[in-house]
């Protein structure tokens, strides 16, 4: 063959490869200046590049504020490219939810903006995103080509942060990863409720201070004056349901492992667990258990248990 | 055509017997000769090797072994993990009252099939099998213990429970150990090598060696008949003895 036929067969062959690489996403308006770019409730696939998230953006008079950034620098742009198909109006601020790499590995496509995050959420991404960034490489492959870790640079406060006319509050939890940022806009009622609401996929544990933290939270989320919700994974919604699925699915959690700690069951054991069929439209439930009951089995056994030595 | 014929070849084998593997392994026939002394062996669905479909956490992955379908006729069961750097977990001799199940939870480098072999008194193996799959790394991850500080105060504390079933008891037992592998830089081999537990008589009711495969801070569980308190003893490579009652 010439090189010039090779040539047109590389063409070929790799220009539906670098067509697969593409997030497609298409931002959906969901209240007054209010956009969303819903992700699926499966897991991290090659398919999917980690679009498994939701990533929101409010276009105020002063601006637009994009609530968290994705999986990857790759997401990263094409988020951006996607807000400028929708306002002309530039980007004037991050905030992250949480230091979780589907929500934060799209930072670099941001620097010249102002990143802001709880100051627990920086520390957790200091310490953990380049772990957290090469096991997502593992999991979606070439989508992560080029993602590098960028922490924020503001620490955001409980208290009313105001955007153009948006009022947007802060607030400071902790049930999923220890810092965790939900954001009430006052104008719209919409409640960014980040990674403290799963709704219709399993939630995760891998660094939740405790479920009873976590219920504490729900709670509090729900009490505020929100009439939208937008949950990190999942479906929207204008009812309580994800408020009810997640106080449901985090009882039984608490329930399984404190009753299988007191009658002495085996780890294995409890990760066998049936799953109630009330839980059967959870995507992922099954995997997620496995998850959790390696998370926190141990120290719900420990409470079972009584130091035992007879002589050191 | 040539699919066909190589059917053909395989089809009497099978009809002899030959064992199926019911996992895929490259590994099988070289730990047959290390670890069982090219011995006699079925591949048997009645030794059940239950893990998690992956390793949530390489460094603490929960085996269950249970071989209570032999329940009386049992040796010794030896586990292991294949494609470990270090692949042997536990040497487990359950005797009087100890029934031949065992929970432990190891470390895992990379995915890898699973075994636990029974040794029945007719001196035939019977091996069960099991696939884990991991992102890996579990035995050259870097101590936890060793972050905490005055870790070393606590060493060979025993944390122990007993709970009622129908016809036995279970008891758990959680010890503080580093159960350094040798593969963390630096830090050289200083693992619980042996357990025994007794009877208030001082009768042997099981004993067994622990190899670097199990996770620090081990985890153990062992399924107990009749009343009475135990007595568990544990020794590590440092030649330190701790000794703890089960009430
Ligand atoms: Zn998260």
């Amino acid at each position: 063959m010439s090189p010039r036929w090779i040539m047109l067969w590389l063409i070929l062959f790799s220009l539906p490869v670098l067509a697969e690489l593409d997030y497609g996403l298409k931002p959906r308006l969901i209240a007054d200046d209010t956009w969303l770019l819903e992700g699926s409730t499966a897991n991290f696939t090659k398919d999917n590049g980690g679009n498994i998230v939701n990533v929101g953006f409010i276009v105020t008079e002063a601006g637009v504020v994009v609530i968290d950034t994705g999986p990857s620098r790759r997401y990263g742009e094409a988020l951006r490219q996607a807000i400028a198909r929708v306002t002309e109006k530039p980007v004037i601020q991050v905030l992250l939810t949480h230091h979780h790499p589907d929500h934060a590995l799209g930072n670099q496509a941001f620097k010249d903006v102002p990143i802001g995050a709880l100051a627990g959420t920086a520390e957790l991404l200091h310490a953990q995103g380049d772990s957290l960034a090469e096991n997502l490489y593992r999991l979606v492959g070439d989508w992560m080509r080029g993602t590098e870790v960028v922490l924020p640079g503001e620490v955001l406060q409980a208290g009313v942060k105001t955007f153009g006319s948006h009022d947007l509050q802060l607030l400071h939890l902790r049930g999923h990863t220890g810092a965790d940022l939900a954001i009430l806009d006052r104008k719209t009622g919409v409640l960014f409720a980040g990674d403290l609401v799963f709704y219709q996929r399993a939630l995760t544990t891998p660094h939740t201070p405790g479920l009873a933290q976590w219920q504490a939270d729900i709670a509090t989320l729900q009490g505020l004056p929100w009439t939208l919700v937008v949950p990190g994974h999942g479906p929207i919604a204008t009812d309580a349901k994800p408020f009810e699925q997640m106080r449901d699915y985090l009882t039984w959690l608490d329930h399984l492992l404190r009753d299988g700690a007191a009658q002495g069951r085996d780890m294995s054991e409890l990760i066998r667990s049936p799953i109630p069929e009330r839980f059967a439209t959870i995507n992922l439930a099954r995997y997620e258990l496995t998850r959790s009951v390696t998370h926190l089995y141990p120290q719900y056994e420990r409470t079972q248990m009584q130091p035992i030595n007879t002589q050191q | 055509m040539r699919l066909r014929g190589w059917w053909i070849c395989c089809v009497p084998m099978l009809a002899w017997g030959a064992p199926v593997d019911p996992v895929p392994s490259v590994m099988w026939a070289y730990y047959h000769q290390l670890f069982l002394a090219n011995a006699p062996f079925v591949f048997d669905e009645r030794v059940k090797l239950l893990a998690p479909p992956f390793a949530e956490d390489a460094r603490q992955v929960p085996l269950e072994i249970d071989a209570r379908a032999f329940k009386g006729d049992v040796v010794k069961i030896l586990a292991w993990a294949e494609l470990n750097p270090l692949p042997q977990i536990v040497d487990f001799q359950p005797m009087e009252r100890v029934l031949p199940w065992l929970s432990i939870r190891v470390r895992i480098e990379q995915a890898t099939p699973l075994r636990a072999t029974v040794l029945t008194r007719d001196g035939l193996w019977h091996v069960g099998s099991a696939l884990i799959d991991a992102a890996g790394g579990g035995c050259t991850a870097p101590s936890v213990v060793r972050t905490q500080p005055g870790w070393e105060d606590h060493l060979g504390e025993v944390l122990g429970g007993r709970y009622p079933r129908a016809t036995f008891s279970r008891v758990k037992l959680h010890v503080a150990h580093p159960m350094d592998n040798g593969m963390v830089s630096g830090i050289p081999e200083f693992f619980i090598n042996h357990a025994e537990l007794r009877s208030d008589d001082n009768r042997l009711l099981a004993r067994m060696e622990l190899f670097p495969a199990v996770s620090e801070n081990p985890n153990l569980a062992f399924d107990i008949e009749g009343p009475g308190p135990t007595r568990l003893t544990l020794r590590d490579t440092s030649g330190s003895q701790f000794e703890a009652a089960i009430p």
